[in-house]
């Protein structure tokens, strides 16, 4: 007896999210121009406002419109808020239907939209403010970050809970990228925004110097990963073959390359940290893991790409294959990109330069950006049961976009290479820089910069057209839910066979890998007999692996089928996979790299005012432009001083290493230039560095330094394990009373008055101090 | 999925179908393969001569040091010409000069001097006591013009200024570097 019910989608929570997504990503990609102007010309940074209101506001630069404030409210909008929104959009929408069941709960759908949409405005008002925590795409305050975590595990409930009602036996490939990145991400944000409050509107990371680091870009490269890559791939798999109308080109490869990827892609983050001070040994599995990642991200690509024969003609009538097709094409270049980028060498070039800004927006601007319009043009006809308003319009939006990466693209690649090149030139026998003075450098890419600017108008144009295109769409048409038919019976007779987690774990495959890892780890981390032992059983592992496989005959096939119809099994083995890669590399470099643990040279604990001023130095997001970390490398060490050794920022919560040399890295600025320098420097960079693109900073000489909090301040960092001397609130006023009075008096007797009590007075502490270290070495031999 | 029906041209379409979207299961591609495996192969290659063969020179730290010692050198042998006391203090505390002046010494002055700079035929260079002249720029104009009533050679025309330059931080690597490289009461000496 079949019975035949019918379900109703919830497409309606589709539709907010698809024009949330829109509505932020104009917003996003505004903010992005806007950046990428200030580049080039500084009065961008507040000082246009006296232009365009003929001079009714006064401003020689604007606090809340400086880049360090606006660079961080634009990734995290890109990030969060479009790319966030558009993956909500996709999954809800492909979710439903793969499952042929309506979302679990309206109500968690609605609480997950606008607990959403509440965070980001939250971000949006606070990161102007100047209210962070200093970490790149983490930058927002604790309070948000536990909405954050909240919002994202009602969005995990929702989604579980969806799988559960199923009407389908197995999990589609989309669902495993989904689940892969609900699993990651929660556990990658979590990690990464351990804090200590301070108040209410500040914290200090629980992590420091290079802990901190590591734990960031294990979040930073993840986050591209896992918020940016996984789901977007999911997608993928689901939309591509649907716009196509073709089957999918090869579901082996689905399981081999998102099995490889998930693992692979956790271990690939201290390529963000090459040549610097962590230990050499994890910036080795960084690089070799990002290579290793090639192949299972092309297999992602290929199975794009490979999706479309057949359906190539499709390309000249159907803006949304185009679209798609272009975006997968980006996907690899960019995971090509990756990896070259990733090798030590090419790294020693590449890092701290505009190549990886281009790097980064082929990956956004071309997969995420391109697929999430594709989508959205595959979508609004069939959300709102019309046809798409215009297709020319959106052909006229592919071919803005397609020129506008390419120009952004070119440009950072010619900008990077270039300035690299320039910064790491040697002459007389390589024993002297070819080009002393930063600046030069940065004049010499500013044509770049201006191509840039350029580029990126063209795709905000047409993002613009794409909104007026939906727009017009959804007002011809009727918002309408999708519906399914199922047989109740049906299910009954297709039962899949039931998988528990013990089983799971137990079974062959796992345990193979399981013991591969470890006998693997045996001969990476081992000494002597255990090494070789190590590496014997690693190759034993992995011969009785191949011998078992084509011993079995397809018993693994088969047990990986029915895994698919288990999801909780699927997601556990999900989250040991990524969960393995961090655990290897973070686990030994928390315990081990600790203040007890140094003994070269450690780091000098700040006074109270040159916290002060490190917390300003957070606020206005110096770190977006200078690095606090002079490499490995003989060009760095010649231009910058000593190299930074592992100690000498282990204090500092949160690191500040930085990833972007706009400016000059600061890791030994200490006595390089006296205080009235860097008054000057910071009321007007040009009047000391002529040519300079850094903002000015004329509020540092006006407002007060905020005291209130600093001993609530001191006291988490003692807790934290500083070792500030204990100290009264009189004290610590006290303390700073005296160091400002004499930076004060500096200046005053260089010809600047300023007030102790000035905020600048802290940043000019902070700066001046900037590398002063503690040689233990020496110490150790003059007893 | 395992249930594999229509075979058409060696190509395998599987029967399942999600919300109308199917699947083939095409075999991986070699050049996927290879590419995949040959990352692998690479990196335990790397990972072995990198980290585990422990040949010098490989990683980051020493390679920077002795780059950075060369081009110390490089700078130090332009500065002959108006060597002082600091200077040759400097030289002796630079691995690749002091590197340079053991080769020196080691053909020319280790008969006399020892191997060990204990002394033989000629004086002990790593006790305290200097016969000449405690300063660095001392020890440098003794080599220089030699001692002819002890037969010490007069270097000089033979070594050349660089040499002995170097010959002197190399003696001077076995010493403590004094507070004041210029004054004459850090050492004993004698006459």
């Amino acid at each position: 007896m079949s019975q035949t019910k019918t379900i109703e989608y919830d497409d309606q929570i589709v539709r907010m999210f698809m024009i949330a997504s829109i509505t932020f990503a104009v917003v996003g990609m505004s903010a992005g121009v806007l950046v990428a102007s200030q580049l080039n010309f500084w009065q961008m940074n507040g000082k246009f406002l006296e232009w365009i209101t003929f001079g009714l506001i006064r401003s020689e630069g604007l606090a809340e419109l400086t880049f360090g404030r606006l660079r961080p409210l634009h990734t995290n909008a890109a990030i969060f808020a479009f790319v966030g929104n558009m993956m909500f959009a996709g999954i809800y929408y492909s979710t439903q239907r793969l499952c042929k069941t309506r979302l679990a709960s309206d109500f968690l759908s609605w609480l997950h939209f606008w607990g959403w949409q509440l965070i980001i405005v939250a971000a949006a008002v606070s990161l102007p403010l100047g209210l962070t925590r200093g970490k790149e795409y983490a930058e927002l305050i604790w309070p948000i970050n536990i909405a954050v975590a909240l919002i994202w595990v009602v969005f995990a409930i929702n989604f579980f809970w969806t799988l559960a009602k199923r009407n389908e036996p197995t999990i589609y490939v989309a669902i495993w990228f989904y689940i892969a990145t609900i699993v990651t991400v929660a556990m990658l944000y979590i990690v990464n925004h351990l804090s200590w409050p301070t108040g209410l509107l500040h914290s200090y990371p629980l992590f420091a110097g290079v802990q901190d680091a590591l734990v960031q870009w294990w979040y930073g490269h993840n986050a591209v990963a896992f918020f940016l890559t996984t789901p977007i791939l999911g997608i993928m798999y689901y939309f591509l073959p649907k716009a196509a109308e073709r089957p999918v080109y090869s579901y082996r490869l689905s399981i081999v390359h998102f099995w490889a990827l998930v693992f692979i892609y956790i271990w690939a983050g201290p390529h963000h940290l090459l040549n610097t001070a962590l230990p050499e040994w994890v910036q080795g599995t960084g690089m070799l893991f990002s290579l290793m990642l090639w192949a299972p991200s092309w297999g992602g690509m290929l199975n794009g790409l490979l999706t479309l024969r057949g359906a190539w003609d499709k390309l000249r009538t159907d803006p949304v294959i185009k679209f798609l097709a272009a975006g997968v094409t980006f996907y690899g270049m960019s995971t090509f990109e990756g990896p070259l980028m990733s090798i030590r060498a090419v790294n020693a070039l590449s890092h701290y330069t505009d190549w990886t800004i281009g790097h980064v927006h082929g990956g956004t601007l071309g997969w995420n950006g391109l697929m999430a319009a594709g989508m959205f043009y595959w979508l609004a006809p069939r959300l709102w049961n019309t046809k798409l308003y215009s297709p020319a319009l959106a052909n006229l939006h592919f071919w803005l976009a397609m020129v506008g990466i390419l120009l952004y693209m070119g440009s950072m690649w010619a900008a990077g290479i270039g300035q690299g090149l320039m910064l790491n030139g040697l002459k007389e026998n390589n024993t002297l820089l070819n080009y002393p003075n930063f600046l030069e450098t940065l004049q010499s890419i500013q044509m770049m910069y201006l191509t840039r600017l350029i580029g990126g108008g063209s795709y905000l144009i047409g993002f613009f057209m794409l909104a007026y295109n939906i727009w017009m769409t959804a007002r011809s048409g009727q918002p309408v839910n999708g519906t399914i038919e199922i047989t109740e019976d049906e299910n009954h007779a297709h039962a899949p066979a039931k998988m528990g987690l013990i089983e799971a774990l137990c079974s062959v495959p796992i345990l193979v890998m399981l013991v591969g890892v470890l006998v693997c780890s045996l001969w990476v981390f081992g000494t002597g007999l255990v090494q070789v032992l190590g590496l014997v059983l690693t190759v034993v592992v992995i011969l009785g692996a191949v011998v078992h496989f084509e011993m079995s005959g397809g018993k693994w096939g088969k047990w990986y089928d029915t895994l698919a119809a288990n999801p909780l099994p699927f997601t556990v083995l999900t989250f040991l996979a990524v969960a393995i890669g961090g655990s290897i590399q973070i686990i030994p470099t928390v315990t081990l790299a600790k203040d007890k643990n140094i003994e070269d040279r450690i780091q000098q604990v700040y006074t109270p005012l040159e916290l002060a001023g490190r917390d300003l130095y957070i606020r206005e997001g110096c770190y977006n432009c200078h690095s606090q970390m002079i490499r490995t490398m003989v060009p760095d060490v010649l231009r910058y001083g000593d190299y930074s050794r592992l100690g000498e920022s282990i204090y500092d919560h949160p690191f500040q290493w930085g990833s972007k040399r706009t400016g000059p890295d600061l890791a030994r600025t200490v006595g390089k230039y006296p205080d009235i320098w860097h008054l000057r420097h910071m009321e007007n960079p040009r009047s000391t560095s002529p040519g300079s693109n850094m903002p000015n900073y004329p509020w540092l000489l006006h407002n007060k330094l905020e005291t209130a909090t600093l001993k609530a301040r001191i006291d988490v960092q003692r807790k934290l394990g500083v070792p500030f001397a204990p100290m009264t609130a009189e004290q610590i006023s006290q303390q700073v009373a005296e160091q400002g009075a004499g930076i004060s008096a500096s200046l005053r007797g260089a010809g600047a008055a300023v007030p102790p009590d000035r905020e600048i007075v802290a940043l000019i502490a902070y700066l001046q101090q900037l590398g002063k270290s503690i040689d233990l070495s020496e110490k150790a031999a003059g007893k | 999925m395992s249930k594999k029906t229509h075979k058409k041209t060696k190509v395998t379409l599987l029967e399942h179908s999600y919300d109308g979207i199917q699947e083939f299961d095409q075999h991986l591609p070699n050049w996927w393969l290879i590419t995949f495996y040959g990352a692998m192969v690479f990196s335990v290659f790397y990972w072995f001569v990198f980290f585990q063969s422990n040949s010098e020179g490989v990683n980051n730290v020493p390679r920077l040091e002795s780059e950075l010692a060369r081009i110390e050198s490089a700078k130090l042998a332009g500065a002959i010409a108006n060597l002082d006391n600091d200077m040759l203090w400097k030289m002796s505390r630079n691995a690749e000069v002091v590197a340079s002046g053991k080769e020196t010494y080691v053909a020319n002055c280790a008969s006399c001097h020892g191997p060990e700079l204990k002394g033989g035929i000629g004086v002990n260079l790593v006790d305290d006591v200097w016969i000449h002249g405690p300063l660095a720029m001392d020890h440098y104009n003794l080599i220089k013009a030699g001692y002819a009533p002890k037969g010490m050679p007069t270097w000089g025309p033979i070594l050349g200024d660089k040499k002995i330059a170097e010959v002197t931080a190399f003696i001077l690597s076995h010493h403590a570097v004094p507070a004041d490289p210029n004054g004459a009461d850090h050492a004993h000496s004698q006459h």
